[in-house]
């Protein structure tokens, strides 16, 4: 299965992590455990790498954090999105499906542009 | 808590090198993450001790995470893991702002620099043509005080001068003698004044750059040095 390079993913874990506080507020491994189901194994991330994205959404206050009572008994961090992580998440969307569009649009034309290469008599 | 997952932890704060508050929360977090972690792990069917070195690996290794959560500008980074051992990088904005500010004083410097060559010449030529034009005028012969005030880039308002006494000179050979030199001398003093504060800026601004450029090298040295023995007090197995 082909996966996503790492650089192909910069500056977008954002995005991610927006789109699925958009369900409702949540904690650090529920939040990790709902991208991974969601990526169904596309994206692989360290589940700890979640924790410098989330800090910093929440430095830029697209998303708010409180602690609360767990059900072991723990204190537990929540993330809830807000408005201007909202406003930011119905932006990034939009432009992720243009991109999309683009993407889609442009690599597909590029097929009929030029032959494909021989080399050595293999066909790539 | 077992010890691996304690170990794992420290080694991430040492790295995410935070103050003591913030430390407290972040290793909380990951704490409740990482205990949550093995409880579905071992609720999978894994024994406890698969469950926690599961969890651990699938949390990231604890300078990615460590790195991460650091606050965020970092001036030092010190990387000590594989390949790049002991490799100190500078935060890119700090690498960027000595930059900036060497580019700054480099250009501030080296206009000074043209600023004193430029009247360095100018000197030259008036110089060379206040003398042409006592010459002239001492002897009469105006027609060379006026040659070099032509060819006086720098000395050509000094060629006017002169050859207003040289002009002097042909009627009144004592006038010419006594105006055109003192004229001359005086632009020449200017010129030469002009350089000489010229050459201070270039002096001053070269000073700076060089001085700035050592004291933000040690500086650099200082704090990477600093932070190699940060870590290596928290953890020496994470420097040798």
């Amino acid at each position: 299965m082909v996966r996503l390079r790492k650089q192909t993913l910069d500056g977008n874990v954002e995005t991610l992590l927006l789109a699925i506080l958009e369900a409702g507020p949540s904690y650090g491994y529920a939040i990790a455990k709902e991208l991974n189901q969601r990526c169904q194994g596309i994206l692989q991330l360290g589940e700890g790498t979640i924790y410098p994205v989330l800090h910093r959404l929440e430095e830029k206050k697209l998303i708010s954090a409180k602690w609360r009572l767990a059900e072991n008994g723990r204190e537990r961090k929540y993330y809830r999105l807000t408005a201007r992580g909202r406003k930011a998440l119905v932006t990034n969307r939009q432009q992720w499906q243009m991109l999309g569009v683009v993407m889609r649009r442009v690599l597909k034309s590029t097929k009929n542009l030029s032959p494909k290469p021989q080399l050595k008599g293999a066909t790539i | 808590m077992s010890r691996a997952l304690q170990k794992y932890l420290d080694r991430v704060m040492i790295y995410a090198n935070r103050n003591k508050k913030d430390a407290a929360q972040i290793r909380a977090e990951l704490e409740d993450h990482l205990l949550k972690k093995i409880a579905d792990l071992e609720e999978s069917g894994l024994s406890r001790e698969d469950a926690v070195f599961g969890a651990i690996e699938e949390h990231g290794h604890p300078r990615t995470v460590g790195y991460g959560l650091r606050k965020r500008f970092s001036w030092v980074d010190v990387r000590t893991h594989g390949t790049a051992r002991g490799f100190v990088a500078v935060g890119p904005k700090a690498v960027g702002i000595i930059a900036m500010g060497g580019v700054a004083f480099g250009l501030f410097a080296f206009g000074g620099l043209a600023v004193g060559l430029i009247t360095f010449g100018g000197l030259a030529l008036a110089a060379l043509f206040s003398f042409g034009g006592l010459s002239a005028a001492a002897v009469g012969y105006a027609y060379g005080g006026f040659a070099l005030g032509l060819v006086a880039v720098g000395g050509f308002a000094c060629g006017l001068i002169a050859t207003g006494g040289m002009a002097i000179g042909l009627i009144v050979p004592q006038a010419g003698t006594s105006i055109a030199p003192q004229n001359s001398a005086l632009y020449t003093q200017y010129l030469q004044d002009s350089f000489l504060m010229s050459r201070q800026i270039t002096v001053i601004s070269t000073f700076l750059f060089w001085g700035t450029l050592v004291v933000l090298i040690l500086t650099y040295l200082v704090l990477t040095k600093m932070e190699y023995h940060r870590i290596n007090r928290a953890d020496p197995k994470l420097v040798n």
